[in-house]
């Protein structure tokens, strides 16, 4: 186990370093962060920024210089906003957070209750319906889920109600200048969290339905019924568990991917999270900020990527690390 | 009462000119300082008191309409005090040191720097022009010397202090100059550079000396920059530091009170503040709204009061399919307008016939009726320049260029073109054909191509089109001339003329200039230069207009590129909000937010 822990970790640098360094150029390369001074009337501006942020280094020498930084734990600054990239990055990931959060908790537990009434009621009236559900909630681009979302649980039942206010809002995570975890900050996260689980949900029930009529039809399961051990603890004891294995490493890989930001519902909701950050940041060529963000998104996806190696030993005893 | 007194003046008179068809409210007029302001104070006598109270009730009478105009003019002097407002804001900006390239952002500019820094010189709408007025901070002109040298001499208000209560002084001008022309991330420093000295001996009066004159005078000391207090910022190690995310003096009507980076910017008054109106607002939050739709939907439902979107179709769909509750204003004359930018380098555009022949092709005023008819802006630009800038324009330089397909033919076969059996005109056997780049998903400027695709083919001219992401159109095609014709906007900042960096050969972008130089479109007319050069260094207002004019006609004669509409400012609020509300098309909508209100 220990040698395969570290072996992962040394693999998982190897591939963080490799990943940021094909972001710092692929941003180099395509954008230019001195485009915003076009609309400068000083006509030296271009070169005396170009000499000042470096830019008219080799770009290897850039990544060099950042890299050199960063691996002493200066994350460099925003070529855009002079801002430290390590609070831009831990602010936004607290806004990400507050998002991921209720987003996967309530994503597991619908999931995998829908996958396994689905499996077990193969077939049925509920079975095809939710079959139809998780169609379309595969189906649905989230830009376009959200904005519907917005106009009819939130803009419309104002007026169809003669509401002071809509119900639910969908600027940001306070209303005004506010802050804390209140009412009005839950009435701020409801409509993203939606937006957030809808794919997700009809998604992993997809996959645990599978899963989990897989396991309904093994041999091990036909023994146990035959033997005349309880239907409920055929399904949660038996099949259930074994059921999850998969189903944990599919969740954990995109609940990596999921710590990059969600940069279409935190666009729409103006959440000002991981992905609105790595949007901005495209947008005006900031590369300190980008190399950051995809280091930072890579590590997550690689270390929940080992946390779903590690579960799926510990799920299935069967299977030993080394 | 006074002051009441001549906003009826004002409004009434300009609804009855006819003027507010145009869209304009009676905040476009200045309030501060105008001579139409001043003959009133004049004439007003104690004999002809019982007279004028007569015609204002005769006024008021006439006034008696549902216009725009006259509810704004008549909710000036019932603006409720106290409540928040929550508008809107469309961008964040990158940073609040205003004099440093992060600085840089229209929607901070519009913000937080019109409402919390000092200006020497306001730009604001005087008749039906576009000029500088001096600011609150001044206690009238500037005197200005000519010879032998530009000397500048600002007289600063008594009255004007910083919210600290120390008072504005001509340190601080020489202060902000001095971190203006020797700092090292500095956006623009432009007129400070030409800056050998300022006198601040005597605090009330700041001495500014030029080395090479400098006509744009005026927007020093304001513009996007304003005064900066030298007491605070001298006393710190760095001044960006100090000011990028936000800081806790001012010299305008307001403070910041908070910026919660990715949310909000939140004002609250100035306390100190020396100018003639207090605000009636408590507080004043900017929320930020990514998205467009979203906005309008935050709009719709309350969640923002206000918005100023930007001109883009899906936003005259938006405003056409109705909003409840909502006044708007819609300012044609702003400081952008969107052109046909021709690359004077690259075949066959280099060609003046072929570009003649183009603009002889295309029904411009079918385009801008097409985007913006709706709004009342239905005739093209007529003058490679944005509207604020009109005092100094010919205005009609272009207005020969209509669909005139006979002078299409005559232009391109005295060029040796002939019409091919596909009726698109060719010489030595290549079909002339142009690529067009633009910004991809910018639906307003695709519609525009696709409109100008079919006037072109129309008139034997074949048309391509090639967008890129914005990043890459304006970061390196444009820089390296990688482009035959191009569809974007530029945007004035000030009221100045001034186009050699855009126009003058030497700022063509080189190897020689490290590709650093604006003239991205590559214009190379001799006569031109001259005259360009002349608008930015003649102090002489009339030489200067002459001289622009004559650029004017150079641009039209030799169809450098071909403009095509103003960028209209689009004001949207909710009728809770109540006051002058209205449009400066370089301050923004928020120039004289203090003297708004909301009502409960």
């Amino acid at each position: 186990m220990a040698s395969f822990l570290i072996r992962r970790l040394l693999y998982s640098i190897i591939v963080l370093f490799v990943v940021s360094f094909f972001a710092f150029a692929a941003v180099r390369a395509t954008f230019n962060p001195l485009a915003k001074l076009a609309a400068s009337k000083d006509v030296e501006v271009k070169q005396r920024e170009s000499e000042r942020l470096g830019l008219n280094r080799p770009m290897v020498v850039q990544y060099g210089d950042f890299m050199g930084k960063f691996v002493q734990g200066n994350w460099g600054q925003s070529e855009s906003t002079h801002e430290a990239v390590s609070a831009m990055i831990q602010r936004s990931m607290v806004a990400t957070l507050q998002l991921i959060i209720p987003g996967v908790i309530l994503s597991i537990v619908a999931a995998i209750g829908l996958g396994v009434y689905s499996a077990v009621k193969q077939y049925s009236a509920g079975d095809y319906f939710l079959t139809a559900f998780s169609f379309v909630g595969i189906a649905l681009p989230p830009f376009w889920f959200g904005l519907i979302a917005i106009e009819f649980l939130a803009v419309q039942p104002k007026s169809w109600f003669g509401l002071q206010q809509t119900p639910l809002y969908f600027v940001g995570l306070h209303s005004g200048d506010g802050a804390g975890v209140n009412w009005d900050y839950f009435r701020h996260l409801i409509l993203p969290v939606l937006t957030l689980t809808v794919q997700i949900i009809a998604g992993w029930s997809r996959f645990q339905r599978a899963s989990m009529l897989d396991v309904l039809s093994a041999d091990y399961v036909r023994t146990a019924k035959a033997k005349g051990v309880p239907r409920k603890q055929v399904i949660f004891k038996h099949a259930f568990r074994n059921a999850l294995v998969p189903m944990v490493t599919v969740m954990a890989l995109d609940i990596g991917a999921l710590f990059g930001g969600l940069v279409i519902t935190e666009s729409i909701f103006s959440i000002p999270g991981m992905g609105r950050m790595f949007l901005n940041a495209l947008q005006n060529g900031d590369a300190p900020v980008l190399a950051v963000w995809v280091i930072v998104t890579a590590g997550f996806v690689l270390l929940f990527n080992l946390f779903a190696d590690l579960t799926y030993g510990l799920l299935d005893p069967r299977v030993r690390l080394a | 009462m006074q002051q009441a007194f001549q906003w009826y003046v004002h409004s009434c008179l300009t609804h009855m000119s006819g003027a507010a068809r145009l869209g304009w409210t009676a905040p476009d007029m200045p309030y501060r300082h105008t001579k139409r302001e001043t003959c009133v104070k004049r004439n007003l006598r104690p004999t002809r008191l019982l007279a004028a109270l007569l015609a204002l009730g005769l006024i008021a009478a006439a006034c008696s309409s549902s216009s725009t105009t006259a509810t704004t003019a008549t909710t000036q002097v019932n603006v409720p005090q106290g409540g928040s407002l929550v508008i809107g804001a469309e961008q964040e900006p990158d940073c609040l040191d205003w004099i440093a390239t992060c600085g840089a952002s229209s929607w901070g500019y519009w913000m937080a720097n019109v409402t919390t820094m000092p200006r020497a010189y306001d730009p604001v709408k005087d008749g039906d022009q576009y000029g500088y007025v001096p600011g609150v901070l001044l206690t009238g002109e500037a005197d200005l010397k000519t010879d032998p040298t530009q000397v500048v001499t600002y007289h600063i208000n008594p009255k004007a202090v910083w919210s600290d209560g120390q008072p504005i002084t001509s340190a601080d001008f020489k202060y902000t100059w001095e971190q203006i022309a020797t700092g090292t991330d500095i956006y623009d420093k432009t007129g400070y550079s030409d800056i050998s000295a300022v006198d601040a001996t005597d605090p009330a009066t700041a001495v500014v000396t030029f080395s090479t004159p400098f006509a744009s005078w005026k927007s020093l000391f304001g513009g996007g920059y304003g005064v900066l207090p030298s007491h605070i910022l001298s006393a710190v190690p760095d001044r960006d530091a100090a000011m990028k995310d936000g800081y806790k003096w001012s010299g305008g009507p307001y403070l910041i009170d908070s910026w919660n980076k990715t949310e909000s910017i939140t004002l609250v008054p100035n306390p100190k503040w020396y100018g003639p109106t207090q605000s009636h607002l408590d507080k004043v939050i900017f929320k930020f709204v990514a998205d467009t739709s979203a906005e309008f939907q935050a709009f719709k439902g309350g969640e923002v009061k206000m918005i100023y979107p930007q001109p883009q179709l899906d936003v005259v769909d938006q405003i056409n399919a109705g909003l409840a509750d909502t006044n708007s204003t819609f300012n044609a004359e702003t400081g952008s307008y969107e052109a046909i930018w021709m690359n004077n380098a690259a075949a066959p555009v280099d060609d003046v016939k072929v570009r003649q022949a183009i603009g002889y092709s295309i029904d411009r005023d079918a385009i801008v009726n097409k985007l913006f008819g709706q709004l009342g802006v239905t005739t093209a630009l007529q003058v490679m320049n944005a509207p604020i800038v009109n005092a100094y324009s010919d205005t009609q330089a272009f207005a020969g260029y209509k669909p005139d397909l006979a002078k299409v033919d005559e232009l391109l076969t005295s060029d040796g073109y002939a019409k091919g059996s596909d009726g698109i005109y060719a010489k030595g056997g290549k079909p002339l054909t142009i690529t067009v780049t633009s910004t991809a998903g910018n639906k307003r400027r695709e519609l525009t191509e696709q409109v100008m695709q079919q006037q072109l083919k129309d008139a034997g001219i074949g048309m391509t089109i090639a967008n890129q992401k914005a990043g890459d159109f304006f970061g390196q095609v444009l820089p390296a001339g990688t482009y035959m014709v191009g569809i974007y906007a530029q945007q004035l900042t000030s009221i100045d003329p001034g186009r050699c960096g855009q126009m003058c050969s030497k700022n063509i972008p080189t190897d020689a200039n490290g590709s650093t130089g604006n003239n991205v479109s590559r214009i190379n007319v001799p006569e031109l230069d001259p005259l360009l050069a002349a608008v930015d260094n003649t102090l002489d207002n009339q030489v200067r207009t002459d001289k622009n004019k004559q650029a004017d006609g150079v641009t039209a004669d030799q169809l450098v590129s071909l403009p095509l509409d103003p960028l209209p400012d689009i004001v949207l609020w909710n009728k809770s909000v109540v006051g002058p509300v209205g449009d400066n098309a370089v301050l923004g909508p928020w120039w004289n937010l203090q003297d708004w209100g909301v009502t409960p």
